[in-house]
């Protein structure tokens, strides 16, 4: 691990042939970890990775990823990476343990390394005997994981996934978080592009938001949660009382939709709102079913972000 | 009336039914427009559906299952796409097979149908405004308004990314103003704002008095979006009523709740002393409480941690989303 | 069991073991591609009706070779013997089976990447463009080589059998133990480069085929239209790219263009379709560039 950054992008612009600009200028210096990449369908996302990838060339500006310059250097660079697509890339005459074994050689593993590290990756992914029939048959489960299988096989210092939980169930997109989530405590860091927030916090360290080819929230997903100066609480809709309580100490309690309460208070210490708010819900024996002092979810922030946009 | 009343719920196979008082069973909506009598559908040796009874209302309701579940083939019964093999389906008392009138009524956005690339997404709503029948210029401007399309409406929906092509087939299906509104992952490929907008939209149509029925793979987003859940397993009704009715309703998985406190092990020690704790896990600055008598413990816990002179930096209740709940079901 | 030995135990981690060994450079991925497309066009790894065509053609091409070596055998103390059904030269030619047979393989060996779209994964892959056109057309190459010298070489080692002094003949014939190779190879470079440059422009493998067969015979059809009769000759003929390289062929074995071929006494014969041959390799070599150019791919 020598670079700190997965990768850094310096002004990188893309603008395709028919005039098209899927990226504008992006800066951004991404760490190593579980990153999120957050961005709608045609935000320039895909475009970033083929950037990243070498398959295509900026129009301007640089990137460099785990230290490799990609302009200088594109095939050094994807020894280090792998590389998950969000598309169908799956031969239908091929089994899953041949494909993922050829693709380590193609990655430049010997021929009985790359088998053996094809099995380890399949049974790590959870394809059990399936990883012997032909992939036509398969679910979309069982690809999205050969997928993945087919990204780690030569053990990539950083791995680019395109919307991974695509098209999952349920049950589904949960493993596939969990697999992305166990790729950290094996050292391989991870770029998560998706356009799922969700997804994002259970996941990812890092956060990093793209719109219409531009930078739109870059930082830690913990300190994107973070919100200075309000608690917000369920009292099991008996806000009213709290209010009722904390309105003579120079608090304000706004009670939301889902009858939460968000209780402010000026110029006070968050400890020391969050001891009196807890003294006041216990001496009305009013029930705290959650307490919080950060925004409940990423799509929060960003929706609350995009509108604070929209004002200027 | 509202439907669906969220303190109302039932789940199927083995597990207890129906907790809070309430007048019916939650399978079955007040003012039911959609109604889903014993319908058993099968593809040759493969049984779709079977059996399955239950009736959809104005509002929003969710249509959830893990894949293979029934839930597009109940969704195309719904439409009059298919046709059951025994049992009835009925939409406004009629046939949607058979009835053009109800037709008319109903509109189905499917996930993954194309829409005829070479078309604007003015020309796509004009274009199934006349196939209803709907002539009001307005009718199609509102639509495209509705969805926020208005801006690109003379674009060519072939050049529109996966969210905005989506965001066309809404206002086209909402264009013939439809009673029930059938929707198949309808917030694919949106970001943020576009979701929120799209959920705000489809709240607001179920307000409104249509039925509004969302089938999605995204959980979190189904909790923002509807009170009211259909859960599908294996062709049969799993469970049906609000989430956290539903979950309630299983009382023999006790609830875990989260706390964040700087004498965690002090609290959790005098947690263990209330009756309706079963147990607490212990890490670093943080416990878990479990208990299948939530309520008693949320009223004790602020009153114990006062006590203490421990800071409740946070509380959190780990399975009270659809996720956890659908965990839960589907294990 | 004493209580020692139960005493002590160990979990040895389950999980995930980092890869410390040995990375081929680009040298090694390509040729592991240069094998998989091989292994993918011959059927093997793969189910049996996909293995039927190549190899049943193989057979069928392999069929005057045994017929020649059987007539030699059963001609062997005859007045009659040393007549041969086929020579060499002849051999080294273009059989309807042998254009089948590259119709065949080299859409299979690229069109599939495209149609299912791995090549965004080849590419995520350290290698290069022209890497990828080397280890396909490289493929294509051996396999139509192979093809070409297999029936030779039973051809030869029959021959060499049947006849009266295996050494007497071996030393006879030396000349064609490299004739037929350089005559083989160049037959096959042609062939694998317009057969793959022609499939790289499409994703369907069946009108690649069906592309490769008319870029064979349109020119082949026009040009034979063009001389008038099969006895006719003139510089046109050079332009029958299905036949273009039997006349190279013939400066291998004879050392100049087939007197009584369509080009006999054309001046210059020999160079000219050199000349064009070698064009044709530039212009295949050049789509092959374009298409799988990269960056930008």
């Amino acid at each position: 691990m020598d670079a700190p950054s997965a990768f850094i992008a310096d002004g990188l612009t893309k603008t395709f042939p028919g005039g098209t600009t899927a990226l504008d200028g992006l800066s951004v210096a991404v760490p190593r970890g579980a990153v999120g990449l957050v961005g709608a369908n045609g935000a320039g996302k895909t475009t970033l990775f083929r950037l990243l990838l070498g398959l295509i060339r900026p129009t301007s500006g640089r990137v460099e990823v785990c230290g490799a310059a990609v302009a200088t250097d594109p095939i050094g660079v994807r020894r280090r990476l792998g590389f998950m697509p969000e598309h169908d890339c799956l031969p239908p005459d091929q089994t899953a343990a041949d494909l993922v074994a050829t693709f380590g050689e193609l990655s430049g593993l010997p021929p009985r390394a790359a088998r053996q590290r094809a099995s380890d990756v399949l049974d790590l992914v959870g394809l059990d005997e399936a990883r012997f029939r032909s992939m036509d048959g398969f679910s979309t489960g069982m690809r999205q994981r050969t997928k993945l299988a087919q990204a780690i096989v030569a053990d990539p210092e950083l791995v680019l996934l395109d919307e991974p939980t695509a098209g999952l169930d349920p049950m589904g997109r949960e493993e596939m978080l969990a697999l992305v989530d166990r790729l950290g405590t094996f050292g391989i860091s991870v770029v998560l592009a998706t356009h799922l927030l969700d997804d994002v916090q259970s996941v990812c360290d890092h956060v990093v938001m793209i719109d219409g080819g531009r930078l739109v929230l870059d930082g830690p997903t913990h300190k994107l949660l973070e919100r200075a100066g309000t608690v917000r609480l369920d009292v099991g809709g008996r806000s009213e009382e709290l209010d009722r309580a904390l309105s003579g100490r120079g608090f304000t309690t706004a009670v939301l939709d889902d009858g939460t309460a968000e209780v402010t208070a000026d110029g006070q210490g968050i400890d020391d709102v969050l001891d009196i708010v807890r003294d006041a819900v216990a001496e009305l024996g009013l029930p705290l079913h959650s307490l919080s002092t950060g925004y409940a979810s990423l799509d929060e922030v960003f929706l609350l972000k995009a509108s604070g946009r929209a004002d200027d | 009336m509202s439907t669906g009343d969220p303190t109302q719920a039932a789940t199927g196979s083995g597990h207890p039914t129906q907790a809070a008082t309430g007048s019916g069973d939650p399978a079955f909506a007040a003012e039911a427009t959609v109604e889903v009598a014993e319908l058993s559908v099968w593809f040759g040796p493969k049984v779709a559906l079977s059996e399955l009874s239950c009736s959809f209302g104005p509002g929003v309701t969710g249509l959830l299952g893990p894949n293979g579940a029934g839930k597009t083939t109940l969704m195309r019964a719904m439409t009059g796409l298919l046709g059951p093999k025994s049992g009835s389906v009925r939409v406004l008392g009629q046939d949607p097979r058979r009835s053009r009138e109800v037709q008319r009524s109903l509109a189905l956005v499917p996930e993954d149908e194309a829409v005829p690339p070479a078309l604007t997404a003015r020309q796509l709503v004009r274009y199934v405004a006349d196939l209803h029948g709907v002539a009001a210029r307005m009718a199609v401007e509102r639509c495209l308004e509705e969805v926020d399309l208005i801006d690109v409406a003379d674009r060519r929906v072939g050049g529109f990314s996966k969210g905005m092509r989506q965001r066309a087939k809404v206002a086209a299906a909402l264009v013939a103003d439809p009673t029930v509104l059938v929707l198949d992952e309808p917030l694919n490929g949106t970001d943020p704002v576009q979701r929120a907008h799209l959920i705000a939209l489809f709240r607001r149509l179920g307000a409104q008095g249509r039925t509004v029925i969302v089938s999605s793979h995204v959980l979190h987003e189904v909790e923002r979006l509807a009170e009211r859940q259909i859960v599908l397993l294996n062709g049969r009704l799993a469970a049906a009523g609000g989430h956290r009715a539903i979950r309630d309703t299983m009382a023999d998985r006790p609830r875990r709740v989260l706390v964040r406190t700087p004498q965690a092990r002090q609290l959790a020690a005098s947690l263990l002393g209330i009756d309706a704790v079963s147990g607490v896990t212990v890490d670093d600055g943080s416990l878990v409480v479990s208990s299948s008598r939530a309520g008693e413990v949320a009223v004790a816990l602020p009153r114990l941690a006062r006590d203490l002179a421990t800071r409740l930096e946070e509380v959190r209740p780990l399975d009270d989303s659809l996720e956890s709940l659908f965990r839960e079901l589907v294990r | 069991m004493t209580d020692a030995v139960s005493a002590v135990g160990a979990v040895y981690d389950r999980g995930y073991r980092p890869y410390d060994g040995i990375r081929r450079g680009r040298a090694g991925t390509v040729a592991a591609l240069y094998v998989a497309s091989i292994r993918r066009a011959l059927g093997i790894r793969r189910s049996w009706r996909q293995k039927v065509f190549p190899w049943v053609l193989l057979a069928i091409v392999t069929v005057p070779a045994v017929v020649n070596v059987g007539i030699g055998y059963v001609t062997r103390d005859t007045p009659a013997e040393g007549f041969s059904f086929i020579t060499y030269r002849e051999y080294v030619g273009v059989s309807s089976a042998l254009l089948l047979f590259v119709a065949l393989t080299a859409p299979d060996v690229v069109c599939p990447d495209r149609r299912h779209r791995v090549l965004s994964l080849i590419f995520a892959r350290p290698l290069v463009g022209h890497d990828y056109v080397l280890a396909k057309v490289g493929a294509v190459t051996t396999i139509v080589f192979g093809f070409s010298i297999l029936p030779q070489i039973v051809l030869f080692v029959g021959q060499m059998l049947v006849s009266d002094g295996a050494l007497d003949y071996l030393r006879d014939n030396a000349e064609v133990l490299w004739q037929v190779p350089v005559a083989a190879g160049l037959l096959a470079v042609y062939y694998a480069a317009i057969g793959v440059a022609v499939a790289s422009l499409t994703s369907r493998r069946i009108v690649g085929g069906v592309a490769l067969l008319a870029l064979a015979l349109v020119p082949s059809v026009i040009t034979g239209a063009i001389l008038g009769s099969d006895d006719a000759t003139g510089a046109v003929a050079v332009g029958n790219l299905l036949a273009l390289p039997l006349h190279l062929r013939d400066v291998v074995f004879l050392g100049h263009v087939d007197p009584d071929g369509p080009l006999g006494g054309v001046a210059g014969a020999g160079l000219m379709a050199a000349a064009v041959y070698t064009a044709v390799l530039v212009a295949a070599v050049t789509i092959l560039a374009v298409r799988y150019r990269e960056p930008d791919a």
